[in-house]
Formats: C-alpha cells, sequence, structure tokens
C-alpha cells in the first residue's frame, strides 16, 4: 500500500476528531489543552500535506504561522491555568462552577 | 535565486502599500510607547498613561474622521492579503470608537484596585489593530493571524482581575472555547485549501487562500463536497466569534466574569469583527448560497429565539446584557442574509453595529460606575432608585437600554428598522417573523431592567409603605470625563435614531 | 430637497423644547415649572387652531401647510413630510386641545417630581402633534413611537395600584401591535414598488397598479391587527381597561384620548385607500370582532363596580363602533368614524380627569363607596353628567357624540342592516352603566364610606384650577356639536377624493 494523499488526510481528519472530542470529554484543563494543541496539529498536517501533494507553497508557509500562533497561545493559556490553580488548588472542569445562573 | 520568483517578488512588494494601513501601525507604536512610557516615567506619574492612551486614540480617529473619512484606496494591496475599501474604513472607524470607550471604561473599573494596569490598554490597542486588520482580510493567512492576535489578546482581557476566581475563570473559559472555535476554523480553511488547490480541478489556484481565487474555483465546482465541509467548519468557527446559536454558551460565563470593560469589548468589537468577516465570507462563498443561506438562515432564527428567551430568566446584569447580545447577533444576521440579495444591507449592518456600540456603551458605562467592588456581582437589584441615585446615569441607562430595545427615536430603532426593510427585500418572510416575535420578547427584559432601575422604589405619594422598607442604595459619583464620555454616547444614540443627515447617501449604497 | 420651516414643525418642536425646558426649570422650583410646560402645551394649540382656521381645503392634493425635509434618509425613501388633510385635521386639534387639557390638569396636580412628569407629557405631546402632522408613514410610525415609550413610564413610575404588571402588560401587547403595523408598512414600501414611505407618492404607484390579492391579504392583515391591538380591538384589548385603570389621569387622557386614534387614523388614512381590496378580503373578521367589542365589551363594563375600570371598558367598547363605520367604506361612515373618534377623543380625557377628581374628594374608585356627591359637589356633577352624556352620545344638546355615531348608523343601514341591529343595542347598554354609574356617584344617600372618608377631608366642589380644563373640553366638544359643518366640510372633501371611499359610496347610495 502506498501513502497517499487521501492517507494523509485521514489521519489528520482523525487527529483532529481525537482532539475534538477530547475537549468536549475530558475532565483535566491541561489534559483539554493538549487537545487543542493536538487539533492545530491536526490541521498543520493537513496543510502540509495538500501543499506537497497539488504544488504550490502557500500551504507551507501558513504552517508557520499556525506554529506561531499556537505557541502564543500556550503561554498565555498556561498562564491562566497556573493563576487559577494558585486561587482555587485545582484545574479540574467540574470543580471550576463558580459561574452560573 | 531564479529571477522570475524574485520579479514576482518585487511585484508583491510593489502593492505593500505601507501608507494604507497607518492607523494600525499608529495603534501598535502608541502599545509600545506606553510600554516605554511605563520604564520611563516615575510611579507616581502612571496614572497619566491611560490618558494618553485614550488621548491618542481621539486624536487619531478625529485625524481618520475629518482628514480621512472613506479611505485613501480601495482594492486590494499587500499580494492580496487585505482589501481596502469604504466598508473596512467605517469599521476601522467603528473599531477606534469601541477602543476609547473601552480604554474609558478601564480607567473606571481599576480605580479602586491593585493591579498593574498600563499592559491592559496596551493590549486593548493592540487588540484593536488586529480586528480592524481582520475587517479588511482578503485572504485565509491575514484573516487567521489578525483573528489569533485579537483573540489571544482578549484572553488576556477577560482574565485581568487575576485575584477574581470569577475572572480567571471566566479567562479559562474564554481560552478553551477561543481556541476550539479557531481550531474549527483553522481546518475548515485547510479543507478549502486542499479542494481549491488540487490542480485536477478546474479554476483551482495556486495561492488557494486567497479569496478572489477561492471565489472563482468556488463558481467552477459549486458543488466540491469538500469545500462545502470546509466552508461549513469555516463559518462554525466564526459562528462562535459572533456568539451564534448554537456556539453561544460561552457568552454568559465569559460575559459575567470578564471585567466590564473587556465585556464591552467583547460584546462590541469582537463581535463587530465577526460580523465583518462573516460579510467578506458570504460574498466570497457567494457560489455554494443554495448550502449557506438555509444554514445561516437557521442559526439567525435560533439565535434571535435563544437569545431572548434565555435573557428573560437572568437577574445578573452582565449575563442579560449578554445574552440580549446574543439576540443582536442574531438581527444582524438577517441583516447579512438580506446583504446577498440586497447590496445596500451591508451598510445597513454597519449602522446597526454603530446603533449597538453607542447603546451598549452607555449601558456598560453605567455598570462601571455602579458601586461595587467586582461588577461580575452586579444583579438587577444593584439598579434600584437610579433616578434620585444619580439621575444622569439614570437617563443614560434609559437611552442605552431604549437603543439596545430599539425604540424610536433612538438610533437602535433605525437599525432594527433597516434590517426588516431588507429582511422583506430579499423576502426572508420567516426569519422577518422571528424578529418580530424576538422584539417583543425582548421588551420583556429591557423594560424589566427599567422597571428595576427607576419603577421598584419610586412610588407615587399614596402608597409609599413598602418604598421605606428597601435600604437605601449607594450613589455613584462621576468624573467630568465621565460625564462627557457617556454624553457622548447618548448623544449619539439620540441624534442618530432623529437625523442620520450625511449618513443619509452612505446607507443607500450610493 | 427642504422646504421652508411650517407651522407644523413648531407644533411639534415646542413641546419636545418646552419638555427640556421643564426638566431644567425643575430646579427654580414649583411656580417655574408650571409656567414652562403649561406655555409648552398651550403654544400648540393656539398653532392648532390658528391651522383650523386658515385651513384652505382647496389646495391640490387636499394637503395644506405641506413641508418636506430630507432627514437623511430621503434615499431610502423617507424624508419628514408634513402636512395636513381633511381627516388629518380635526384630529390634529382635537390632539391639541386635550394635551392642552392634560397639560393644564397636570401642572396643578400633587404629582411626586413634577418636573420629570410634565417631561414625559410634554414629549407624549409633541409625539402626537406630529403622528398626525405626517404625510410620510414612516414619521407617522416614528411619532407614535415617540408618544407611547413616554405612557410606559407614566404608568410604570406614577401609576395608582398593579402599576407594574399594568405599564409590562401595555408595553408588550403595544409593542407587539406596533411591530405587526410596522411589518404591514413595510410590506407596503416593498411590495408597492415605490421604494417609498411618503403616503402621496405610495398612493399614486398603487393606484397605478394594485397589489396582488395574497399580497394585499396579508399586508391588510397586517396592518388589521397590528392597529387593530393598539385601538384594542376586541380580543385583543385586555391591556386597555388594565393600563386605563393604572394610569395617572393625564397618561390616560392623552393616551386613551388621543394616541389610541392612531391605530384607526391608520386604516383610514393608510391602509384602506392604499389596499382597497384588503376590507372586502377581512370584511367578515372587521365586523364580528367589532361587534365583539360593542357588545361583550359593552356587556363586561356594565359589570364594572370600579369607576377607572368601567370608563376604560367603555372606551373600548366605543371604538368598535369606529371600526363598524370603517368596513362600512362609505364616506359618511367614515367621516362619522371620524368625528366620532374626536368627540370620543375629548369625551373620554374629560371623563378621566372627572374620575380622577371624583378619586380626590372619595378617596376611592369604588362607586358603591360613593354616592350623594351631588349635594357637595354640584358643578363636579354637571360636568360629569355632562361628560357621561355625551359619551353615550345622546342625540340632545349639540354633543359632537351623537353626530359621528349618527353618521356610522346611517352608513352600516346603507351597508348591512343587520349590523346595525346588533349595534344599536350597544345604544342601551351604554345609556344603562352611564346613567347607574352617575346615579351611584352623585345620587342617592351617601354611603357608610364616604362619610368615614368625610371625617378626615372635607369634600369641596371643583376649584378653578380643575374647572379651567373641563371647561376647555366641554366648549370645544359643544362647539362640534353645534356646527359640525366646521370640520365636516374638509373631512367629506377629502373622503370623497379617496376613490376608494366614494365609489363604495355611490354603489351603497344606487343599490338602496
Amino acid at each position: 500500500m502506498t501513502v497517499g494523499l487521501e492517507q494523509y488526510i485521514a489521519v489528520s481528519a482523525a487527529l483532529f476528531a481525537i482532539g475534538f472530542f477530547g475537549v468536549l470529554r475530558r475532565k483535566n484543563t491541561l489534559v483539554i489543552y493538549m487537545c487543542l494543541e493536538l487539533m492545530l496539529n491536526a490541521c498543520n498536517l493537513g496543510l502540509i500535506a495538500f501543499s506537497r501533494y497539488h504544488g504550490g507553497m502557500s500551504g507551507s508557509v501558513f504552517v508557520f504561522f499556525t506554529i506561531t500562533v499556537a505557541a502564543a497561545e500556550v503561554a498565555v493559556g498556561l498562564a491562566i491555568i497556573v493563576a487559577l490553580f494558585r486561587k482555587r488548588q485545582t484545574v479540574q472542569v467540574p470543580d471550576l462552577n463558580a459561574l452560573k445562573n | 535565486m531564479p529571477t522570475d520568483t524574485l520579479n514576482s517578488l518585487g511585484e508583491i512588494a510593489a502593492t505593500n502599500t505601507w501608507g494604507a494601513i497607518y492607523p494600525e501601525m499608529i495603534l501598535g507604536c502608541l502599545a509600545l510607547f506606553l510600554l516605554v512610557l511605563e520604564v520611563v516615567l516615575p510611579k507616581f506619574a502612571h496614572g497619566a498613561i491611560p490618558r494618553i492612551a485614550i488621548l491618542g486614540q481621539i486624536l487619531l480617529l478625529g485625524y481618520i474622521v475629518v482628514f480621512d473619512p472613506s479611505g485613501c484606496c480601495n482594492g486590494v494591496a499587500f499580494g492580496g492579503m487585505i482589501e481596502l475599501s469604504g466598508t473596512g474604513q467605517a469599521l476601522r472607524i467603528f473599531f477606534l470608537l469601541a477602543s476609547i470607550f473601552v480604554s474609558y471604561l478601564a480607567m473606571v473599573s481599576f480605580e479602586n484596585k491593585t493591579l498593574a494596569r498600563v499592559e491592559y490598554f496596551a493590549i486593548t490597542l493592540v487588540v484593536t489593530g488586529a480586528l480592524s486588520l481582520m475587517a479588511m482580510a482578503n485572504h485565509f493567512v491575514m484573516l487567521f493571524v489578525a483573528l489569533e492576535t485579537a483573540t489571544v489578546g482578549f484572553y488576556v482581557l477577560v482574565s485581568y482581575f487575576r485575584q477574581n476566581v470569577l475572572s480567571l475563570e471566566a479567562g479559562l473559559k474564554y481560552l478553551i472555547m477561543g481556541a476550539l472555535s479557531s481550531a474549527i476554523l483553522l481546518f475548515g480553511i485547510v479543507l478549502l485549501y486542499g479542494a481549491a488547490s488540487n490542480p485536477a480541478l478546474a479554476g483551482s489556484s495556486e495561492d488557494a487562500m486567497n479569496f478572489q481565487n477561492l471565489r472563482a474555483f468556488l463558481e467552477a465546482n459549486p458543488t466540491d463536497s469538500l469545500a462545502i465541509i470546509g466552508m461549513l467548519l469555516v463559518i462554525s468557527g466564526v459562528a462562535f466569534k459572533i456568539g451564534a446559536f448554537p456556539f453561544q454558551i460561552w457568552i454568559p460565563d465569559v460575559y459575567q466574569g470578564a471585567p466590564v470593560s473587556t465585556t464591552a469589548f467583547l460584546a462590541v468589537s469582537s463581535k463587530a469583527a465577526g460580523f465583518a468577516v462573516l460579510l467578506t465570507l458570504v460574498k466570497t462563498f457567494a457560489p455554494l448560497s443554495s448550502v449557506l443561506v438555509p444554514v445561516l438562515t437557521g442559526i439567525a432564527a435560533l439565535t434571535i429565539l435563544f437569545g431572548n428567551f434565555a435573557a428573560l430568566t437572568q437577574r445578573n446584569l452582565k449575563r442579560l446584557i449578554g445574552l440580549s447580545g446574543v439576540s443582536h447577533a442574531g438581527f444582524l444576521l438577517i441583516g447579512v442574509i438580506a446583504a446577498q440579495a440586497v447590496p445596500q444591507a451591508t451598510n445597513w449592518v454597519l449602522f446597526y453595529l454603530f446603533a449597538y456600540l453607542l447603546g451598549s456603551m452607555a449601558v456598560f458605562a453605567v455598570f462601571a460606575h455602579l458601586p461595587k467592588v467586582w461588577d461580575s456581582d452586579l444583579e438587577l437589584d444593584d439598579l434600584g432608585d437610579m433616578a434620585k441615585r444619580n439621575g444622569f446615569l439614570g437617563i443614560a441607562l434609559a437611552i442605552g437600554i431604549g437603543s439596545l430595545a430599539g425604540i424610536p427615536p433612538l438610533a437602535g430603532f433605525i437599525g432594527k428598522f433597516l434590517i426588516f426593510v431588507a429582511a422583506f427585500k430579499a423576502e426572508l418572510y420567516v426569519l422577518l417573523g422571528v424578529g418580530i416575535v424576538g422584539v417583543v420578547i425582548s421588551i420583556y427584559y429591557y423594560f424589566g431592567v427599567i422597571k428595576a432601575a427607576f419603577f421598584e422604589v419610586w412610588r407615587f405619594t399614596d402608597e409609599d409603605e413598602e418604598a421605606e422598607a428597601a435600604p437605601a442604595l449607594p450613589g455613584a459619583t462621576l468624573t467630568g470625563l465621565g460625564k462627557l464620555t457617556i454624553v457622548v454616547a447618548i448623544a449619539g444614540s439620540v441624534v442618530l435614531g432623529f437625523f442620520q443627515g450625511p449618513l443619509g447617501s452612505w446607507l443607500s449604497g450610493q | 430637497m427642504n422646504d421652508s420651516v411650517s407651522l407644523l414643525h413648531f407644533a411639534i418642536a415646542i413641546p419636545l423644547l418646552a419638555a427640556f425646558a421643564t426638566l431644567w426649570a425643575g430646579k427654580l422650583g414649583r411656580p417655574a415649572v408650571q409656567i414652562v410646560s403649561v406655555t409648552g402645551f398651550a403654544l400648540p394649540t393656539l398653532l392648532a387652531i390658528f391651522a383650523w382656521v386658515s385651513y384652505n381645503p382647496e389646495v391640490a392634493g387636499g394637503y395644506d401647510f405641506v413641508t418636506r425635509h430630507n432627514t437623511g434618509l430621503e434615499a431610502v425613501g423617507i424624508s419628514l413630510h408634513l402636512g395636513l388633510n381633511g381627516v388629518a385635521l380635526p384630529l390634529f386639534v382635537m390632539a391639541a386641545v386635550v394635551g392642552l387639557a392634560a397639560g393644564l390638569y397636570a401642572a396643578q396636580s400633587k404629582a411626586e417630581n413634577l418636573s420629570r412628569y410634565l417631561f414625559c407629557l410634554l414629549v407624549m405631546q409633541s409625539g402626537l402633534m406630529g403622528v398626525f402632522a405626517s404625510i410620510d408613514v414612516f414619521f407617522f410610525y416614528f411619532f407614535h413611537e415617540l408618544a407611547l415609550i413616554p405612557t410606559f413610564v407614566m404608568v410604570g413610575v406614577w401609576g395608582g395600584r398593579e402599576r407594574s404588571y399594568a405599564a409590562m402588560k401595555m408595553t408588550i401587547y403595544l409593542t407587539l401591535g406596533a411591530m405587526l403595523s410596522l411589518a404591514g408598512l413595510i410590506a407596503l414600501y416593498v411590495k408597492s414598488g415605490a421604494e417609498s414611505f411618503d403616503l402621496i407618492t405610495l398612493k399614486a404607484h398603487l393606484a397605478a397598479a394594485p397589489l396582488s390579492d395574497t399580497v394585499s391579504t396579508y399586508a391588510f392583515g397586517l396592518l388589521l391587527f397590528g392597529f387593530g391591538i393598539l385601538v384594542s380591538l376586541w380580543p385583543l384589548h385586555t391591556w386597555a381597561p388594565l393600563g386605563y385603570g393604572a394610569a395617572p389621569s393625564s397618561a390616560a387622557m392623552l393616551h386613551a384620548g388621543v394616541l389610541k386614534k392612531f391605530g384607526l387614523y391608520g386604516l383610514i388614512q393608510i391602509a384602506v385607500p392604499l389596499i382597497p381590496g384588503g376590507v372586502g378580503q377581512w370584511e367578515g373578521w372587521i365586523i364580528w370582532l367589532a361587534l365583539g367589542n360593542v357588545v361583550i365589551v359593552g356587556l363586561v363594563t356594565m359589570a364594572q363596580r370600579d369607576l377607572k375600570q368601567m370608563l376604560g371598558y367603555s372606551s373600548v367598547m366605543h371604538m368598535g363602533y369606529a371600526f363598524l363605520g370603517i368596513a362600512a367604506m362609505s364616506v359618511i361612515g367614515v367621516s362619522g368614524a371620524v368625528i366620532m373618534m374626536v368627540a370620543h377623543g375629548l369625551t373620554v380625557a374629560l371623563l378621566f380627569m372627572l374620575s380622577t377628581m371624583i378619586h380626590h374628594r372619595t378617596q376611592t374608585f369604588e362607586m358603591e363607596e360613593m354616592g350623594g356627591l351631588s349635594k357637595k359637589a354640584p358643578v363636579l356633577s354637571a360636568f360629569f353628567v355632562c361628560g357621561m352624556m355625551a359619551s353615550i352620545a345622546l342625540p340632545g344638546p349639540g354633543l359632537a357624540n351623537f353626530w359621528g355615531e349618527f353618521g356610522i348608523f346611517v352608513s352600516l343601514w346603507q351597508f348591512k342592516p343587520w349590523v346595525l341591529c346588533v349595534a344599536a343595542t350597544g345604544i342601551i347598554i351604554s345609556a344603562i352603566y352611564a346613567l347607574r354609574a352617575i346615579a351611584r356617584v352623585f345620587f342617592g344617600t351617601e354611603s357608610e364610606d364616604f362619610q368615614e372618608v368625610q371625617k378626615e377631608h372635607t369634600v369641596i366642589d371643583m376649584t378653578w384650577a380643575e374647572r379651567v380644563p373641563a371647561l376647555i373640553l366641554i366648549i370645544v366638544l359643544f362647539f362640534i356639536g353645534f356646527f359640525p359643518k366646521t370640520i365636516s366640510s374638509s373631512l367629506n372633501d377629502a373622503l370623497e377624493s379617496e376613490p376608494v371611499y366614494a365609489t363604495t359610496e355611490a354603489e351603497q347610495g344606487g343599490s338602496h
């Protein structure tokens, strides 16, 4: 079996789906955060695969932007999670329920 | 390196009209300047920094409105990255105006708190610049980078009150939801790129993330399933940003927990940027409108109904305004859908946004001035007896709420009216009916706010027994700058309701 | 395109300016507030009377004092186009007179925060003047809402018992009515192809190319039910007695007397002439619902024990006659409806004012707890009897209401005699409740409750401050009663120039 564009995209879509359901199902904020990163990386894989198989560079170039953006997001996101942990001593989503009707 | 690549790079470089994006560059420089000031200025002078930020923005806004109201040039620039247009210029003015109000609100609500202050204003400036670029984006790379610059900024702004658990929790929720929506949007972009860059298909292009190229591809392949899925994912990502059903779940919590200035920023600027993107995307996706229009119609109808019904039971002020904002997003969606058939409707949507800006800012300014340690705890009862505590804030609240409710003679009414006309012209009868139902429901809770502020304690001389039992609420004080800011918001709401004057020809799309 | 400033601009702008001046005068004390606000009510009245006297029915198109300004939306088909025709003029004058009476009465009242109360009332007055002076349909609606919002505030803040609930109910009902009629007006704007809200332009477009049957059915339906809610068409009337029961008297005077006529005026001036086919399609609905107003609401009125509630229901009941007059679609029926709107506006305002005066003396609105007031307050009772007689359209002492109902009945006889027979029962019903109210409140023996009240309050007759506004209303009522031609001649001219009314008249006149 040769690995072609379809296989890459299938992997990319699978990774994206795993990330997506992870965000919805997991309780630990850090794991949710990893799932979000997984989704971004699934996108990166898709971009590179399309870029390589369809010719043209714009997909590959976009990946650099995505990586940078993801890095910025992690920096800010972890800061918020750490600040919240110092206040509440927990990062479990069910415990973070101060905001409600 | 081959010469033809160099030549094409040279061609692209020739379209880098830096002069056309001077407001964004000035905003960025101003943000850096504020950080420099914090280092340079002695500690006691730090109070001046927010004022410098506001003054700088007012000067920039004044320059644009007086000397450059319609934008220097139209057309695509930066090698297809952004498109300069009248709509873009109007939104630029919109974001600057909103950012001035937000900076002022932040100044007020930080007064009694020990916090690092300067960063808030610097981030506000950067986010405003990013939103403005987002509105002009003509390429998915530009769109994504600008969107993320704004979103990452918003993560910080939402969780800015880091002593307050509610603010941090709101920050975390916004972080997860924001990142999730960005990822969905990005995956949509990937699929669209994959479809439109496929050399086997007609109309494909190497630079498939450019909106013109994408549109050309979609015209040639209006039934490409990869592109349709990609489009739906992109629209979902944008729907998160504007808080449309079923992606509105984050709105009440985040609006409640965030500092009031950030809530205003999210409610007004972030939403407007989402609509700016949506207006561009709807044009780009026009060849797929047989799928897009029913989807958007369903979203709009459910958004209006959900926002209004959910707002009915709220007692927390910021949740209530947040959910009412969801229904406003629904009305704006009607305008966006109608804009496909009625070209003037694009400008009507912008007018609605301006009316929404002025009304919301008046309301949020009142919230910021109400004495409460954390504004996330503000409830309807905290509004009691506004007329006696501070008549001026009472009037501001009444006008702001009235304009949001779409009551004549205020700007919000003209906005809703134009949206209805657009819906009728585009024959969106179902949405029109839902819109009417929505207005009637919304009157109920907007009226509840007015009732809480004016009716509950203020009694006719005959039946005074209950009035004495209620505890007196503390008065609220205002500075001269505060009065001026609020006067701008309410005068804008009133004047635009009565007299649209020079905006008239712009509104009719001529 | 901007014309010069006309007296109509002043009639709209003066109350609005006076409203803000009153707010400011609140700092200077009560006399300043009274002077500023009464000026704000009196000047438009003088302008309206001047307009009435100098109105020239020969003008082209039937509209006098025409002026047009661009407020910014001209390119969308909206401009501030003002003018008066024979239908608008009497209502315009009536709005000014009722406004003056309500203003005079409010200025001497003991309402808390008087300057804010008068502010609301003056804004309302400004809107009322605008409603009847607008040729542009958008501004017609716009001014209606401008007058409506202060009503809610006045009911909610200064109202009597259940005011919060009453204000809420009124707001929701009236917003629904206003939104439906707005949808109908937008339907006309889009479907006529005129892309204009100007009534004259719309008329020209629709005369050349009438709406298709489907469009005319739903457009007229939207307008009928939208306006119907605003006029308290049965069974959508429940907001009215509740709202009027809770409203402070001046607000009830202006709303029941003037603002409620907006819906009927909209039907007569806009809906029926622009959609002539609509009345035929909805004829059964209009007749049955209007008969519901006359008979069912009439019976409910009879059962009322609360004086103010009774007046509220009776005003709902009389709206039924106006609907029937419009349904007949003849010049005589519609002109009867207009005269009745004018007369009813004056009468109901008078009665709401007098009922509050009675309340000040008896401390109750319950009619069971009153009685024998005529001995203590003969002038008040004379005014009240006069108002009640006018309200039930007694064909006697030159009261304007009679001419209105007479015209409506004549047109019903030509139109559908069976409707006349059912509607005529309303006369008996209203005679019963009116006479019973007069007997309970003013005559007979004093009830025990009233004697209790008298131990604490000395009951005095009407003061001059109370008599002046009542006299103004009574004088105009008698004037129109004795000289109905002063309004009916230009009114009939205006209606005859509408093809829809004139042709129906000819057909019905021919068959009988």
